[in-house]
């Protein structure tokens, strides 16, 4: 009688990719981002308005009160990802539960960085997040249903990589512009990227996801869309706080 | 943080759980509660032993955010043992 049993990860022991050519695949990875981040800055509207000496303030505010959203919203596609990781991989699951374990509450950073800037939680909470922002939570859970968690884990990895690169000069005009004593929480949600290596905790359980030369393919491909749905976000964010306010001024 | 509040907790209660006695009020910001954002540094003003001890990386860790010695610990790995002062340095 055969054993009927599935979907607990143990099929592949071997994995995919050996350690040298992981090292090798996250080079290549993180020269694509590095390409992404400099079409970024060419085509998204205000990309680098954070960066900058002046910092508009509603601008500041909604970001975080669209950054503190994002975090709720996709945790719960995030915690969902680990049964469908556990299903294919125990590694990869193990990695996951204990990223996840580290990022779930961070919402309340950027909360506590609201509140310094005059928003109270009460005005968060009754603040609904953008279109583009609930975008993307559906787009993770379109992937879950019907590609797979590798779509999942690869928002994960855009995001940490871009994080560890750009965030400390971020933080930097953030000081200066908003204040230093204004952005703490801001300042430890990135001490938990760059201390703890969350772009390599990442790679690590896509490393172990990657099962074929598709699913690298995929993997580059879901970057691409991640990015594109992320300028959906920040060109939403422009509009409503800085384009149309100069239109009605003009 | 409330100023010259009195919470009293069951023994071996860890800090955490002051969100919940303090509700309503500004407590000790909370981030990750695993000891790795550093949102909860907290100074010990009266009771350095009044917690369990800090381990390796809590001390390190500290020391890297600029927080050295023994005054200061991140509240999250904190379970209250005896009497203590605190103040949240954010």
């Amino acid at each position: 009688m055969s054993n009927r049993v599935k979907n607990v990860g143990y099929e592949n022991r071997q994995p995919f990719l050996n350690a040298a050519a992981s090292v090798e695949l996250r080079s290549q990875i993180d020269a694509i981002i590095d390409r992404q981040i400099a079409q970024w800055y060419e085509t998204v509207p205000y990309a680098a308005h954070l960066e900058g000496k002046n910092v508009n303030s509603e601008y500041y505010r909604r970001h975080l009160v669209e950054t503190a959203w994002r975090i709720r919203l996709l945790r719960v596609a995030e915690s969902k990802t680990l049964a469908e990781i556990a299903k294919r991989s125990p590694e990869a699951a193990q990695i996951w539960a204990n990223y996840e374990c580290e990022e779930m509450l961070h919402d309340e950073l950027f909360i506590q960085d609201l509140a310094r800037a005059g928003v109270s939680r009460e005005q968060f909470l009754a603040t609904e997040p953008y279109l583009s922002t609930k975008l993307l939570a559906g787009f993770f859970s379109y992937l879950l249903d019907h590609e797979g968690p590798l779509g999942v884990v690869a928002y994960s990895y855009l995001v940490e990589y871009v994080n560890v690169k750009l965030e400390p000069s971020k933080i930097q005009a953030l000081k200066e512009s908003v204040g230093e004593s204004n952005i703490s929480g801001q300042i430890s949600h990135s001490h938990t990227d760059i201390n703890d290596d969350h772009p390599g905790e990442v790679w690590q359980a896509i490393r172990f996801l990657l099962r074929s030369d598709e699913d690298i393919a995929s993997l580059k491909r879901y970057l691409a869309e991640h990015q594109s749905i992320l300028a959906l976000y920040f060109k939403e964010l422009y509009e409503d706080k800085i384009a149309h306010v100069e239109q009605k001024a003009a | 943080m409330p100023q010259n509040v009195a919470v009293e907790l069951p023994a071996n209660t860890p800090l955490t759980d002051l969100e919940f006695e303090l509700h309503g009020q500004t407590s000790i910001p909370f981030g990750c509660r695993l000891g790795v954002c550093g949102a909860c540094v907290i100074e010990v003003v009266e009771g350095v032993g009044a917690f369990d001890s800090k381990g390796a990386g809590e001390a390190d860790f500290l020391a890297t955010l600029g927080y050295p010695g023994d005054a200061f610990r991140l509240a999250c790995q904190c379970r209250l043992q005896a009497p203590a002062t605190i103040r949240s340095v954010f």
